[in-house]
């Protein structure tokens, strides 16, 4: 289990920003930074970057609570930047002022970017929605429709649940990053499990592998129907959100039959796997499976013939792959400007033998694409699924392969994108935990798109992306 | 005596409008797949709302505490002006078919000036969406009447029935042209897609829906009302000018009832397979729409030389 041994790397304060850039400069992707108070008055600043298999986390001391910025070199530690300063007051140098992100000053001038000009206005959206959706503040900055920028604000329910984490044993707390998010607790919870997996020196055998594997695929499936329903919802086409609701809510049944619960909750454990489900149930959920990927397919061809839709999507929110890349996208919404990383393609925890991610058909990263980009990924997670809902074996637990290390890693492809999970264990207990999931990743890219666009299609622009507020209001 | 019971369905009809939206949603829900609220379900809504007291917004003025009636009462007469089966109360405005325009536009002024007052930016929005869409839906308007009114010669509701009665108004080439820009109004004034989505819950994409924001009780129960009754007033105005019907009265009640049914399926299967377009082509929509229209003016003109 070399392959994805992790490196830790001390590194001088003036030296940081350019060993991380350097690292992803490498090949390696940005996996997140934090800071923690180190105890005796300063602050740990710590990234992690993960080339290939292999995850690095270099970190450093933040002397009189400041470090050089990253963000000139990596646009995608902005958010993290960000929240560090508000969480502990680090500051990074040459990045100053930090606008806050997860503190809410009341003054909207603390918080959102100053434009100027004839005419501009602001038209502020929310934290309260009509509808069923969390809490999240949007301020436009608009000369008529069109859109000249977005201040995002989110973190409205911001739950503590990494620091409420800490002390905690590995298993107590799964039970809390499970419920950072309901739609992502797959995905959020084998990422927290191969963290704590690493960090005590275990690793999971095939069998567990292919379970969770399982588990994370039906989570995507169930996921991206969803998604292409809520677009169809967001331009008015009933028939179409009508089509995939159904097919989402047969999904989430097959997640009851298989998993024991809608949203797969209670399937992941920490150096173990959970009994599969009788041989009986998951023939018939295998069966169920292929039905709604034939039947999600057919749907989804009538949405491409749909004129009115193709119009609406078609040339909306578009994002360049130059973009993508610096703002650090992940995901679908990433692939769907072109080729870009999906971490299931290095993955020794997981099972995903021979994989390679689903192409877009056209790489245009508007919102036909971001969508298009969920259909394209239907048909290889439901094959994957269909092969691993054949799997008899009970899995067994996680064994002991190298010494305990202390502090561990763990990356998963979410339907939203890469989420890393960072454990660092003391004497059994958890010292540390950072979750930084693909809408954390994805957020300033659902502003950036919104750019240019007039006021009544951010909405589907935002379902093009479909984040959770609550993955980041962690 | 056929003009008193005239008077008396439109009465009734003025009473009885929220079912057409009610049909339209309930129809809808069907073709989806779903089972949907019942066609009686707007007169449910609108008896929870009636109950409850009204909620201004602080330092909400007259324009909008006046909105609401001015709004409701503007229909009302409207209503009454067209004629239905081509009889009518044409009181206490006459039946002449270019105050029905100005009537539907002190509507729209009202309801924008309401918004103004309260300040609420999507009440803002979605005003000035409306009236942006009122620039060449007015003209689509004042056009599809003028059509119906050249044959008649006249601009009396009434007259204009008579001449759209029986087949043999088909011939023109002009009565098409002018059947398909009111099918443009219909589509405008009940604020359906793919103008606009009634069903909508994104203050960012609202237009008829973002001026209601502020308002409560029983002056949403009014606004909701006369959302319906404006799905009233353009179906009478439709099925009267520009679907066939016969001359003679109980006949033509038959047609009418018959042709707003055949309006309001119309309605459900349109916002069933075409999505809400872009705000910004809507304009180009109804300009177009115009543009047919008067190309049925010009064959109209040229025949008639």
């Amino acid at each position: 289990m070399g392959e994805d041994a992790l490196r830790l790397e001390e590194v001088a304060p003036a030296a940081f920003a350019a060993r991380v850039a350097a690292a992803v400069e490498a090949g390696g992707r940005f996996g997140g930074l934090d800071a923690r108070p180190d105890g005796a008055g300063g602050h740990r600043v710590r990234a992690l970057v993960i080339a290939g298999a292999a995850p690095l986390l270099v970190a450093t001391a933040a002397r009189q609570g400041s470090v050089p910025g990253l963000r000139a070199m990596l646009g995608a530690a902005d958010w993290d930047q960000r929240e560090a300063h508000d969480r502990c007051g680090v500051r990074f140098a040459g990045d100053e002022p930090h606008r806050p992100l997860v503190a809410h000053p009341a003054d909207p001038v603390a918080w959102t970017t100053p434009v100027s000009g004839e005419d501009v206005h602001q038209v502020a959206v929310g934290p309260i929605h009509a509808g069923v959706i969390e809490s999240g503040h949007f301020r436009f900055h608009v000369v008529g429709e069109r859109i000249l920028h977005v201040d995002v604000r989110l973190f409205y329910k911001h739950r503590g649940l990494e620091r409420a984490a800490v002390g905690c044993r590995p298993d107590e707390g799964l039970a809390l990053v499970r419920r950072a998010c309901a739609a992502c607790a797959v995905a959020n919870q084998v990422a927290y499990a191969q963290a704590c997996e690493a960090a005590l020196g275990l690793t999971p055998e095939p069998a567990l592998r292919r379970q969770r594997t399982l588990m994370l695929e039906l989570e995507r499936l169930y996921n991206h129907l969803n998604d292409i329903g809520q677009a169809c919802a967001g331009i008015g086409l009933a028939a179409g959100a009508m089509e995939f609701a159904d097919l989402k809510d047969r999904m989430q049944r097959v997640n009851r039959a298989v998993g024991g619960h809608r949203f797969l909750f209670g399937t992941v454990a920490v150096g173990a796997g959970v009994a599969p489900a009788d041989r009986a149930a998951r023939a018939a959920a295998r069966a169920e499976v292929l039905a709604v990927r034939d039947q999600a397919l057919r749907a989804w061809r009538e949405i491409l013939f749909n004129p009115g839709a193709r119009q609406r999507m078609r040339g909306t929110g578009r994002l360049g792959a130059d973009a993508v890349a610096r703002m650090g996208l992940v995901g679908p919404a990433a692939r769907a400007s072109g080729p870009a990383h999906d971490a299931r393609t290095v993955s020794p925890r997981l099972w995903y033998p021979g994989f390679s991610p689903a192409l877009a058909p056209e790489a245009t990263g508007d919102v036909a694409a971001r969508i298009e980009m969920r259909a394209a990924e239907i048909p290889p997670a439901t094959e994957i699924v269909a092969d691993l809902l054949a799997d008899d074996a009970a899995p067994a637990p996680a064994r002991a392969a190298t010494a305990p290390g202390g502090v561990g890693v763990g990356w998963v492809e979410s339907p939203r994108g890469e989420t890393t999970c960072v454990v660092d264990l003391r004497s059994g207990r958890i010292a540390g935990l950072r979750l930084r999931t693909g809408s954390f990743a994805n957020w300033p890219g659902v502003a950036a798109a919104a750019v240019g666009e007039i006021l009544p299609d951010f909405p589907l622009i935002n379902k093009s992306f479909e984040l959770c507020y609550a993955c980041v209001d962690r | 005596m056929s003009w008193a019971a005239a008077g008396a369905m439109q009465v009734l009809a003025l009473a009885a409008a929220p079912i057409l939206p009610g049909l339209v949603q309930s129809l809808k829900a069907r073709l989806q797949g779903r089972r949907g609220p019942g066609p009686l379900q707007p007169f449910r809504e609108l008896a929870r709302l009636w109950q409850r007291s009204v909620v201004a917004p602080e330092g909400a003025g007259v324009a909008y505490r006046m909105a609401p009636a001015v709004i409701a009462s503007s229909l009302i007469v409207a209503v009454l002006m067209v004629p239905f089966a081509g009889e009518g109360l044409g009181w206490p405005a006459g039946t002449d078919a270019l105050v029905l325009i100005s009537l539907l536009a002190l509507g729209r002024v009202a309801a924008a000036a309401s918004a103004w007052d309260t300040g609420n930016g999507f009440a803002l929005m979605g005003a000035a969406r409306d009236l942006t869409f009122a620039v060449a839906g007015e003209a689509l308007l004042v056009l599809v009447l003028l059509v119906a009114a050249l044959p008649a010669g006249s601009t009396d509701l009434g007259a204009m029935w008579s001449a759209a009665a029986g087949v043999g108004a088909w011939d023109e080439p002009a009565r098409w042209c002018g059947a398909f820009g009111m099918a443009l109004v219909v589509v405008l004034e009940t604020g359906r897609q793919p103008i606009d989505n009634p069903d909508t819950h994104l203050e960012l994409t609202m237009v008829h829906e973002g001026p209601l924001l502020e308002h409560a009780g029983r002056d949403l129960a009014l606004l909701q009302w006369a959302a319906a009754a404006r799905h009233l007033l353009v179906i009478a105005l439709a099925v009267g000018l520009y679907l066939p019907h016969p001359a003679a009265f109980w006949p033509a009640v038959g047609a009418m009832v018959a042709g707003a049914v055949v309006v309001v399926i119309g309605l459900a299967l349109l916002e069933t397979w075409q999505v809400k377009m872009r705000v910004l082509a809507v304009p180009r929509l109804l300009a177009a729409g115009s543009v047919v229209t008067l190309a049925g003016l010009v064959t109209w003109l040229a025949g008639a030389s």
